[in-house]
């Protein structure tokens, strides 16, 4: 063990990385109060009565992208895939795991392929076929996280599976049930654990998609990250004091999310971390 | 439960993941390979040309080869610097110093952050810091490349600094005790006795950031965009502007994404065997 | 159990409402390209739907996108009708998509047919607004430097410079009394940030290829240049140093200034003059702290030194084509023209040009006093009824692409930073035109 001197440096210093760390956030955090010709010069120094634009640039920004619209998409998108996701995955992982045969096996094998194709792979013919299929809208790109979210949560699953019990279902099979009631008033209880950690993940991979949203509904409906995206660039009109802004507010539900799933989050991203 | 009953409840289990991952990848995918072979605008128009577009890919007017060899760069660097930050501070955050828990929740809050979001705020950042030499970012590919390197750790390291307490606390407190009780110092105990108890740590660390840094595609694109020209352009950026950057060249950025794919698959593969063989080997 | 399932009746629920709205009755879906139109054409299309009862659909691509949002959305089934061509070269990556408008009332309409984007028989695109770009001054500086006692220079007013040589003079006596005038510095920042260098790699570099094109006979209508020998970039070189070197900001600067940052400049009274078109005008006007007076803003052309240019007028012209979409149901596509008629011959539709997009269009259903009110606009029509003056045409459509331009840009933020010669400038934008007009 270490000792109190050496302890105490040590604290100071972990307070200085720390403080390097939240620093950044807090200077967009300032900038997002200075008037919009004043940030990019001098984005470290802070507001004073010159500068100071007070909620202009968010009242400015929340107009401009229509911010409110865009964290309803992003809300309804995610919460609606997270659900799905952890529901049909469960119920596919679990009937794989129990059948054993060259169909489930190569089922299985298929969908957890896919955690190694980059995106990059598949988005323009998927952006084709969510066209031909009119899945252009925030119900139908459900569809395609499905999709391309099934091979990692139905692989945590499937882990998790297999260390339940098989007498569990037994019993229940004895008592009556059918697979389906076995399952729901069963195993998925008992799954519990991993379904937090599968919608975790799910959940912080999709609230921050950028790419698929953009290429599948972006014109149409903006989730977030593609709304603050749509804000930067602008032939002569980038407003920098609405950028500041919208990115404060495209931080708070993140926080918020942090600080009341903490535990949840930092187990989740340790058993995803097999996911590579 | 029996397989026999099991069998009829097939539909019910299996088909809703399955229809979609089949519409939303499989087909995709597979089409994607079909269409590296081929010259087309829209999917319905698309004409065999063989292996041309794979022989463009690597000509010198394309920028693809520069493009993958920044990316190799970047990830290498990458890979070390935030493994290296990672390991000090589980170190330092296993020691019970005062405000452990702080910290880690602290040093972890990055990586929850959007790629986009993570992107524009350092764009901000370092062109706060550029601007005293009266450049920004888009000025050279050089301030690019350690842009990303700065945005990547800072989003990487409280990531696989959990991964590494998770591994560092499993380690038994006998081990150590027995070690500093032989005479050895802190440094040969780490070397010596903790370490090797970590290699499946420092793999699924390694591998992690990695594939991360090789897939990056929103930080690239928020922070510096390619710029200046396409120099600072990563593969995956690269291949979505050849995609949808001039009409035409579909083919060719389709061929791109098919070996883009390819290295990340010897990559998985090889990251498969080693950590079987760990496993195997004790 | 139970909350399980009441749950999944919630969700069910929001789905069906999220999918009742997703659905699509639109007759029309434009793609616009102009961001700082958006408004007005969301506007308009709320007008329109108000007045015939046909639903439209604008979408606005992010600034510098428009390609690529362009490219996603015309292979898709609901792909927009009516969008827009940047150009021949716009035009070339699109032609398979463009329908012949030539039997169109619209291009009936147009005033000067040569202005409209043909090939062989066929028009493919009309202009639907005109613009035009010099150096926009405001009169209250310049007035206070022309009635300086000890000025230097014998040039007595801004409309008597004609000449590179006569407004280098002035310029640079004014940098000498910029105290006394009240200003940081004769020009806006130079803006050389990337993505914000349209100023000059683009609509700058139009005034020495025009006179390099006119001597060897080319035209827009040509469509492509394989090569150039960019004869006059020691001309360009003239009025380049001359913005950086009279500028509110240091030329080591300049590679961080936006756009918005030299508009800014020029509404506070910083500076006297920003190169710029009549577009700039809402921008200057919604300034916080404008101080310019709308009767104070004035135009005059670029001068760059190339012999004749005395009787040189504004930079004027256009980029964008409508365009129909020739893959679209014959339907829809006469919904679009429809849309279009409504919008350039109507009362409603007129008026909706003129005040909310403050378009100058070049269709004859436009009254003279059919135009906007605007002060940049009212210096275009002036110079364009001027006879002794020869407007500069938009020869900047063929200059081979994007990259070309974006590189371009590149070469003179190194050039102004002192890292890069005039000669490498020059060279590099003959190589890169060369192999990117391949």
């Amino acid at each position: 063990m270490i000792g109190k001197k050496t302890s105490l440096i040590l604290t100071l210093i972990m307070t200085a990385v720390c403080i390097l760390f939240v620093l950044p956030l807090l200077i967009v955090l300032m900038n997002s109060f200075k008037g919009q010709f004043f940030i990019s010069d001098e984005p470290f120094r802070f507001p004073n009565a010159d500068t100071f634009a007070g909620w202009r640039n968010y009242t400015a920004g929340i107009e401009k992208i229509d911010f409110f619209r865009s964290l309803f998409y992003s809300l309804f998108i995610t919460v609606t895939s997270v659900v799905l996701l952890a529901l049909f995955s469960s119920m596919a992982a679990w009937y794989l795991a129990r059948t054993e045969g060259t169909a489930s096996r190569l089922i299985y094998a298929t969908l957890i392929a896919s955690m190694i194709v980059p995106f990059q792979m598949v988005m323009f013919t998927m952006s084709k076929m969510a066209n031909l299929l009119r899945l252009e809208n925030p119900v139908g790109i459900v569809v395609i996280y499905l999709g391309f979210g099934a091979g990692l949560s139905v692989f945590l699953y499937n882990g998790f599976v297999r260390s339940v019990p098989l007498a569990v279902e037994e019993a229940a099979q004895l008592d009556g049930c059918t697979p389906i009631t076995a399952f729901f008033r069963v195993v998925l209880p008992l799954l519990r654990p991993i379904t937090v950690t599968v919608s975790v993940l799910n959940a912080m991979w999709i609230w921050n998609d950028y790419l698929l949203p953009y290429l599948v509904i972006g014109t149409k409906y903006k989730t977030i990250p593609v709304a603050v995206q749509y804000l930067q660039g602008g032939y002569g009109s980038r407003d920098m004091g609405a950028l500041m802004a919208m990115l404060v507010l495209a931080l708070i539900p993140i926080i918020v999310f942090y600080a009341f799933m903490q535990k949840e989050i930092i187990r989740g991203v340790i058993a995803g971390a097999v996911k590579g | 439960m029996n397989s026999r009953i099991l069998k009829k409840y097939f539909p019910f289990f299996v088909m809703p993941i399955s229809v979609c991952y089949l519409l939303a990848f499989l087909i995709p995918f597979l089409m994607g390979i079909y269409l590296s072979f081929t010259e087309f605008t829209t999917v319905s128009n698309a004409r065999f040309v063989g292996l041309s577009n794979y022989a463009a890919l690597f000509s010198a007017d394309d920028n693809f080869l520069h493009a993958l060899g920044f990316t190799v760069l970047f990830t290498l660097v990458s890979v070390l610097t935030i493994n290296f930050f990672a390991f000090l501070f589980a170190l330092i955050l296993t020691e019970g110093i005062r405000g452990t828990n702080l910290f880690r929740t602290v040093l972890f809050v990055p990586n929850l952050i959007g790629g986009i979001i993570l992107g524009y705020i350092w764009q901000l950042i370092i062109n706060g810091i550029l601007i005293r030499q009266g450049v920004d970012i888009t000025f050279s590919a050089t301030y690019g490349f350690w842009g990303l390197v700065v945005v990547m750790n800072w989003q990487m390291i409280g990531y696989m600094m959990i991964i590494y307490i998770a591994g560092l606390t499993s380690v038994p407190v006998e081990l150590r005790e027995a070690a500093s009780i032989d005479g050895a110092g802190y440094f040969t105990t780490l070397r010596h006795v903790i370490m090797p108890l970590l290699v499946p740590s420092f793999t699924i660390c390694s591998f992690l950031t990695l594939t991360n840094s090789f897939k990056l595609f929103d930080q690239n694109f928020a922070l510096t965009g390619g710029a200046p020209g396409r120099e600072s352009a990563m593969v995956a950026l690269d291949i979505f502007d050849t995609f949808y950057g001039r009409a035409g060249s579909e083919g060719l950025g389709q061929a791109k994404a098919v070996v883009f794919f390819l290295i990340l698959a010897v990559v998985a593969l090889v990251q498969i065997r080693l950590t079987k063989r760990l496993e195997v080997a004790p | 159990m139970k909350r399980w399932l009441s749950f999944a009746v919630l969700l069910a629920a929001l789905v069906l409402t999220v999918s009742a709205c997703g659905k699509n009755k639109d007759t029309l879906y434009f793609l616009n390209f102009k961001p700082e139109s958006a408004e007005a054409f969301n506007k308009i299309a709320t007008v329109y739907e108000k007045e015939t009862g046909k639903k439209m659909r604008v979408v606005t691509a992010a600034s510098g996108t428009y390609e690529q949002t362009l490219k996603s959305e015309i292979g898709k089934s609901d792909a927009p009708t009516l969008f827009i061509v940047n150009g021949p070269v716009g035009y070339a990556s699109w032609k398979d998509y463009c329908l012949d408008l030539k039997d169109s009332e619209l291009y009936g309409h147009l005033t000067d047919k040569g202005l409209a984007l043909t090939s062989g028989d066929g028009v493919y695109g009309i202009p639907y607004v005109v613009e035009g770009y010099g150096i926009i001054y405001n009169k209250a500086i310049t007035d206070r430097y022309f009635a300086l006692q000890n000025r230097s220079t014998s040039v007595g007013s801004m409309e008597e410079i004609r000449s590179f040589e006569q407004l280098k003079a002035v310029v640079e006596d004014m940098t000498a009394h910029k105290k006394e005038l009240g200003i940081e510095g004769v020009f806006a920042s130079t803006s050389l940030k990337s993505g914000e260098d349209w100023r000059w790699q683009t609509h700058l570099a139009n005034v020495p290829m025009y006179y390099e094109f006119e001597q060897d006979g080319i035209s827009v209508a040509d469509g492509s240049v394989p090569e150039v020998s960019f004869r006059y970039s020691d001309q360009y070189r003239n009025i380049f140093d001359l913005y950086i070197n009279n500028s509110v900001t240091d030329p080591k600067l300049l590679g961080t200034k936006q756009v918005a940052d030299s508009m800014a400049e020029f509404a506070l009274g910083k500076c006297a003059m920003v190169q710029n078109g009549n577009w700039a005008w809402s921008q200057i006007a919604g300034i916080d702290g404008n101080t310019v007076a709308e009767e104070n803003i004035r135009m005059i052309p670029i001068y760059t030194g190339i012999e004749g240019e005395e009787n040189q007028g504004l930079c004027i012209g256009t980029e964008n084509y409508l365009a129909v979409n020739k893959r679209a149901s014959a339907e829809k596509q006469q919904a679009a023209l429809d849309f279009l008629n409504w919008l350039f011959t109507s009362e409603t539709g007129k008026e909706l040009v003129t005040d909310e997009l403050e378009f100058i269009t070049p269709f004859d259903t436009f009254e003279a006093d059919e135009q906007p009110n605007d002060p940049l606009a009212a210096q275009i029509a002036a110079y364009l009824a001027d006879d002794t003056r020869t407007s500069v045409p938009w020869v900047f459509q063929l200059f081979p692409s994007q990259n070309f331009k974006n590189d371009f840009g590149a070469n003179l933020l190194k050039y102004a930073q002192g890292n890069l010669s005039w000669e490498q400038v020059k060279s590099e934008f003959i190589s890169k035109w060369k192999s990117e007009a391949q």
